[in-house]
């Protein structure tokens, strides 16, 4: 796949050996990082409610990573003579019925969250895609097979069998990211199908085929970067989907063992001193609750940001990307929002209006 | 049309074999069955085990069982449970008017509160309205149904010493007990719905309000309030439609959890419980259950989409 692209390319590549073929120029860097900046720039003017949560997840990420240093104190470490006690200088959000720093225990509950929606969020968004992709391309009767397999595993209430997998296996990270992970790779199946189904007919992707790229070429130059951003704004609303499922898990008992600081376990522990010590549920609740909006709010600013069909009435619209970006984006950012609802509408609706017309 | 239809119909049970297939696995893949666990209790001998294993079917391959089940669910018959000895078609529709009920409840508030925010938002857009209940939708939808019923219960708690009656009683038997009961489950598991609805309800509002038959609607000189009552929302009602349907399955996921806390004892209970004993029967037939009544309304809301737009009955693609 090192054929040249472009007549340029010859041109600037100059006489280069023949064994090395000559590699198309890349920009520089610093023009990446300018025009990155730049995007972002117009972002945050655009979406100033995207801004802040973007803002959010960031230091909902740092203080993720940084838990140990962040915590005042050891998440299980138990101080057995300080048993609910309500917020003070020692223990800022107070203590849990076995004497842990209930902020401490938020804090962590952050990296717990955040392990399992980074790697359930990946896994599923690479398997979705590459299976929605190929789905889409290839057409037919693998098409065909294939969906309906999306289908089922769709249909099947997921939580049912989350529950009986975390109860006959125990409860642990691991087989709750495997179990969510199984359940949400249709999503991302049935949004990169869809975005593959309309690059496809693209006239670019003709005239790539018509210079004789092969499939393999022509998916990865041409289909997967016009269909990214709707995968990557989907992925921001799935993450906060799967934190909420992590929480929903734990605080049935069956997600994150218990000494695991998890803000679902926190809730289930706290419900039975809820009149006792209401720190216990509001604590967890509101850093459950605020990390979850944001996800949701930049899933949605960025849908709104990247359709250009919801700004129509509003302003003028402004580039949004460096010039090189935007003719690749383009194309996939029309009629963003009926996709990404199409989404989650499994096996139906409009999902299905999208089938490619039959022979 | 019928082409249509049958077509549908057809990828239907296509879709029901094939969530069979995956959930009959996925019990496989996990280690211990319900004998060896009710008999580590009581501990009993390997002979009697297996005695138990062969009266249950356990010791067939799992393909014999998947098609004993299906020869047996085709005729109405979805097993007996493990536990209870009951048939599994028994225990679920006893228990079925509950969760209707609820989810029904549930998917009203939800639908009519959500038009309503909706079609605000998209009149005001770009105002400091349509943004304050933009970030509305947002916070509700991302306050998970069971938090949202557990703040609830903790403010009651903490500031009226009020908690719903721990028995349930059915509307008609007591209502005042039943509406108390209800109400929180219903409020919490409808706030989602109510979000997804709102935000649907509003992209789809500004797409029909920006199109030229808007435009002629309002040259002709038709009031505002008819331009958007009457010809901008009811256009965006049937996107709206699918998305209530869909939001079916999460409402009945749902119930899983809020039944569980509100000790309301509907089908979520018994699949909570099952699975917690590990009556295979009842966790695979209320599954496909759900799956089915899933897939069922997929199907019917594809029919009525087929229906209202000759597009999709002929095969054509929409988008």
């Amino acid at each position: 796949m090192t054929q040249q692209r472009t007549w340029t390319d010859t041109g600037k590549a100059g006489p280069a050996p023949a064994a090395k073929p000559a590699k198309p120029p890349r920009p520089p860097r610093r023009d990446t990082v300018r025009r990155v900046l730049r995007s972002l720039r117009t972002f945050v003017r655009a979406q100033p409610l995207g801004a802040a949560a973007l803002l959010l997840i960031c230091l909902f990420v740092l203080v993720a990573i940084a838990a140990p240093l962040v915590a005042p104190h050891d998440p299980i470490e138990q101080f057995r003579r300080h048993i609910l006690e309500p917020p003070s200088a020692t223990y800022p959000l107070g203590t849990d019925d076995l004497g842990r720093d209930v902020l401490s225990r938020a804090i962590h509950g952050a990296r717990t969250s955040l392990i399992i929606g980074v790697t359930t969020t990946t896994i599923s968004l690479v398997v979705g895609t590459a299976i929605g992709v190929i789905s889409g391309y290839f057409g037919r009767g693998l098409d065909l097979a294939i969906q309906r397999v999306m289908d089922a595993v769709q249909a099947i209430p997921g939580i049912v069998l989350l529950l009986f997998i975390a109860v006959v296996l125990g409860p642990s990270v691991r087989n709750t990211i495997i179990a969510l992970t199984f359940f949400i790779i249709p999503s991302f199946n049935r949004i990169a199908r869809a975005e593959t189904l309309r690059v496809r007919q693209e006239p670019y992707v003709e005239a790539a085929r018509a210079t004789g790229a092969g499939a393999p070429r022509i998916l990865y130059r041409h289909i997967l970067p016009n269909m990214m951003a709707s995968v990557f704004t989907l992925g921001s609303l799935i993450f906060a989907g799967v934190i909420i499922a992590e929480s929903a898990l734990s605080f049935l008992g069956i997600g994150a063992p218990p000494p695991t600081p998890s803000w679902g376990l926190m809730l289930s522990e706290g419900v039975r001193y809820v009149e006792r010590a209401p720190w216990l549920i509001i604590v967890p609740a509101i850093a459950l609750s605020i990390a979850v909006f944001s996800f949701n709010l930049l899933g949605d600013a960025l849908r709104d940001h990247l359709d250009p069909r919801l700004q129509r009435h509003v302003k003028a619209a402004r580039p949004w990307f460096g010039r090189r970006v935007i003719s690749r984006l383009a194309p996939s950012l029309a009629k963003g929002v009926e996709r990404i609802e199409a989404t989650d509408m499994p096996a139906g609706g409009s999902g299905r209006a999208s089938e490619p017309p039959r022979n | 049309m019928i082409y249509y239809t049958l077509r549908r119909l057809g990828y239907g049970a296509v879709v029901m074999v094939l969530v069979t297939i995956i959930v009959f696995v996925i019990m496989r893949l996990v280690p211990g069955d319900a004998v060896s666990l009710q008999l580590q209790q009581v501990g009993a001998s390997k002979e009697e085990a297996d005695a138990l294993r062969a009266e249950f079917g356990l010791d067939d391959p799992v393909w014999v069982q998947l098609w004993h089940w299906l020869g047996s669910a085709v005729q109405g018959d979805l097993g007996t449970s493990f536990y209870s000895g009951e048939p599994v078609v028994d225990l679920f529709l006893a228990r079925v008017p509950v969760t209707v009920t609820l989810g029904l409840l549930a998917m009203l508030v939800g639908s009519l509160l959500g038009l309503t925010v909706g079609v605000i938002a998209a009149v005001t857009r770009g105002s400091a309205v349509d943004g304050i209940l933009r970030l509305i939708a947002v916070a509700f939808l991302s306050v998970p149904n069971f938090v949202v019923a557990l703040l609830v219960l903790t403010a009651l708690a903490i500031w009226f010493a009020w908690s719903p009656p721990l028995v349930y009683a059915g509307p008609t038997e007591d209502f005042a007990s039943w509406l108390q009961q209800v109400i929180i489950p219903v409020l919490a598991l409808g706030t989602g719905g109510m979000a997804a609805v709102a935000r649907l309800t509003r992209s789809s509002m500004l797409e029909s309000l920006g199109s030229d038959y808007i435009r002629t609607v309002r040259a002709k000189g038709v009031r505002e309030k008819t331009v958007i009552l009457k010809h901008a929302l009811r256009n965006s009602t049937i996107a709206v439609l699918t998305l209530l349907g869909l939001e079916l399955a999460t409402v009945l996921g749902g119930t899983v959890i809020i039944e569980q806390m509100f000790g309301l004892p509907g089908t979520g209970q018994l699949i909570y419980q099952a699975v917690l004993d590990r009556d295979y029967p009842v966790v695979v037939a209320c599954t496909i259950f759900y799956a089915g009544l899933f897939v069922f309304t997929i199907i019917l809301l594809d029919l009525l989409y087929a229906l209202v737009d000759p597009r999709i009955r002929h095969g054509r693609a929409l988008s």
